[in-house]
């Protein structure tokens, strides 16, 4: 471990207090007990936090939210590990093709999605169609989940399977007991990097989402063109919240590193 | 009837020739390696052996079976990778029981044979740790374990020593050789490296370019090399172009540039072109004036238990070869007498396309 000098250390506190202040902020302003978002305060409250759970239409955006972060997250997963396998490591026609597909979604931006999303789902008949939605997400998240994927695989010692099937293996249990383990850090770095993208996502799912699954984020853009009060904040912080506590619980259970800089 | 038999077997991808029309037996019991230099196809022949590779024409037969086509899960072969391809996200003991569940082992039965498989490598107090937790040399041997475990009819072990540093490979090779024995598994090892496969092979296969050019006792592809390229490749060598001049019953004259040098006659005529092969240790230093060429010390390198050095003479630059005895070595620029037995001088065919460097010879 090499110690950081003076000017080292200061320049990097100031970039993590640049990338935290902001949050803090937020969470603070969330405790206030005015009515509008103001700092300094005179005082603690959990009234916005109340107001919160006495709208309906918020706690049913954040189960939708939800569901449709875990749904497009683990099925990009189901969809990518074949596809980055066969991408890395075999040779064939259309090979780059599907590489910049699977990629293209990166360097399209949301507000075209968004507005082709919802032609399409006016074509299809699909309009506030749930799963839809997260087929619409599965789109924009799986780019994430192939590039961690594409890291995994690409500095795997093939060997290693081979030892496996030489000692008697069939090509499934090679995958279920060898492959699969050992690229898990990137499985479970991509689905949770995929998890957070589509809990976010708010352009594209402006455009497609109906009165029935509105998605959290885009609730909060909806509320926030009417009106600005704390409320905002208070829901920011529990999103802030849950995030915070699934990734420690995640480094604790797994190692952040091992998932997100891939060590064994 | 041999247990292992590789019958003309060829690979190629597109026009080119990995291995070309290699045939080998092996016997019940036998360790057996593949020599050569990186590119001479004796990986690819390994891995065609382990199934991993399928031989575009031949035959492979293990113990009269013909396996050619076989599936490599359903060979039963255990194979020692060069990385050691370990399972690191298992224990020791978890890898090495891997193949006993794969193969369907009574629960039962596994523990004692994972038990006995590491005490035979002496390891059997690791079996909790995980790979990332071990040494190289550790790794290579929880890697053997588990290929033996399996009590496979063959051993495939490719480049088994060569992470290993020189001091550990030199313990691991009389190791390899003794668990070997022990176990009785015919065993065939792919190799760079002409002393971990002269020490420790019952034979030796020298492949070159695809072919197999030689395959024997490790002592007599030493002593009698079949091919210029050989005498080259194993060991070092003094390689002398000449031709011959005068053949009677018993001996031949053969001028190394206009030097005459007798040697043992074979069936060579006169007029012949031909090479000839002096290892270095098979030259005698003797005193200024005496043996068959005059020389002078040009260098002279201490190799520990034995001093290189090299003679310059009529013939350009020799290497020889001294025990060191203890006494003090020859002073560079001193003249010496070079002197051989005749029947030590290897004849090859043919004149060298170009007359080695000895200096580049001597690694």
């Amino acid at each position: 471990m090499t110690r950081n000098g003076p000017i080292a250390l200061i320049f990097h506190s100031l970039v993590v207090l640049f990338m935290l202040a902001p949050l803090a902020i937020v969470c603070l302003v969330a405790f206030t007990p005015e009515n509008t978002l103001s700092l300094p305060t005179r005082g603690l409250s959990l009234r916005w936090f109340e107001a919160v759970f006495r709208h309906p239409d918020f706690v049913q955006s954040f189960w939708n939210s939800l569901w449709l972060a875990l749904l497009s997250a683990t099925l990009a997963v189901v969809l990518a590990v074949p596809a980055a396998l066969a991408i890395t490591r075999w040779e064939f026609r259309g090979r780059g093709f599907l590489n910049a597909l699977f990629l293209s979604p990166l360097i399209i931006p949301h507000l075209v999605l968004g507005v082709a999303m919802l032609r399409l789902f006016a074509l299809v008949g699909a309009t506030g169609s749930f799963g839809w939605l997260v087929a619409a997400h599965i789109v924009i998240v799986t780019p994430y989940v192939m590039r961690l994927l594409i890291a995994a695989i690409t500095g795997f010692d093939r060997s290693v399977e081979q030892a496996a099937y030489s000692l008697g293996a069939s090509e499934a249990t090679v995958f279920r007991r060898v492959t699969l383990p050992m690229i898990l850090p990137g499985v479970t770095g991509g689905w949770l990097i995929a998890f957070i993208n589509s809990f976010d996502e708010l352009t594209m799912s402006i455009f497609i989402t109906s009165p029935s699954t509105v998605t959290l984020p885009v609730r909060m853009y909806m509320y926030a063109t009417e009106s600005i009060d704390p409320m905002m904040a208070a829901v920011s912080a529990i999103i802030v919240g849950i995030t915070a506590v699934a990734v420690l619980l995640l480094d604790r259970v797994y190692g952040l590193d091992r998932i997100l800089v891939g060590q064994h | 009837m041999s247990f292992l038999e590789l019958q003309d077997i060829t690979k190629s991808y597109g026009t080119l020739n990995a291995v070309s029309d290699v045939t080998l037996s092996v016997e019940k019991g036998e360790f057996v390696s593949l020599l050569g230099p990186s590119g001479c196809g004796k990986t690819t022949t390994l891995q065609m052996i382990a199934g991993f590779v399928e031989p575009t024409s031949g035959t492979i037969r293990l113990d009269g079976r013909d396996i050619t086509h076989a599936k490599a899960n359903s060979r039963g072969l255990g194979i020692v990778f060069q990385s050691y391809a370990l399972f690191p996200h298992m224990t020791v003991f978890d890898n090495v029981c891997f193949g006993l569940e794969m193969q369907r082992v009574p629960k039962g039965e596994r523990r004692p044979r994972v038990e006995e498989a590491l005490e035979l490598v002496h390891l059997a107090a690791y079996a909790g740790r995980y790979p990332r937790e071990l040494s190289g040399g550790q790794r290579q041997r929880v890697a053997l374990a588990r290929a033996i475990v399996i009590r496979p009819p063959v051993l495939l072990l490719d480049e088994p020593l060569s992470n290993l540093d020189a001091k550990l490979r030199e313990a691991m090779q009389f190791e390899l050789r003794d668990i070997q024995r022990k176990v009785g598994t015919t065993t065939v090892m792919v190799t760079h490296d002409q002393a971990e496969a002269f020490s420790i092979s019952d034979r030796v296969v020298v492949m070159e370019s695809g072919r197999i050019t030689q395959i024997d006792q490790p002592y007599r592809i030493y002593e009698h090399p079949e091919t210029e390229f050989i005498s080259r490749f194993v060991g070092k060598t003094n390689l002398l172009p000449g031709t011959v001049q005068a053949v009677n019953d018993r001996a031949a004259t053969v001028s190394l540039g206009g030097v005459p040098v007798e040697i043992d006659a074979g069936a060579l005529v006169r007029g012949d072109t031909v090479t000839l092969c002096i290892r270095p240790e098979k030259l005698r230093l003797t005193g200024s004036g005496l043996g068959r060429l005059p020389g002078r010390v040009a260098e002279r390198y201490f190799l520990g238990s034995q001093w290189l050095y090299h003679i310059d003479g009529p013939l350009g630059t020799l290497m020889a070869v001294t025990p060191n005895d203890g006494s003090a070595p020859l002073d560079t620029g001193e003249p010496v007498g070079l002197d051989w037995t005749p029947s030590v001088v290897r004849v090859h065919r043919g004149r060298l396309a170009e007359a080695p460097d000895p200096t580049l010879e001597a690694h």
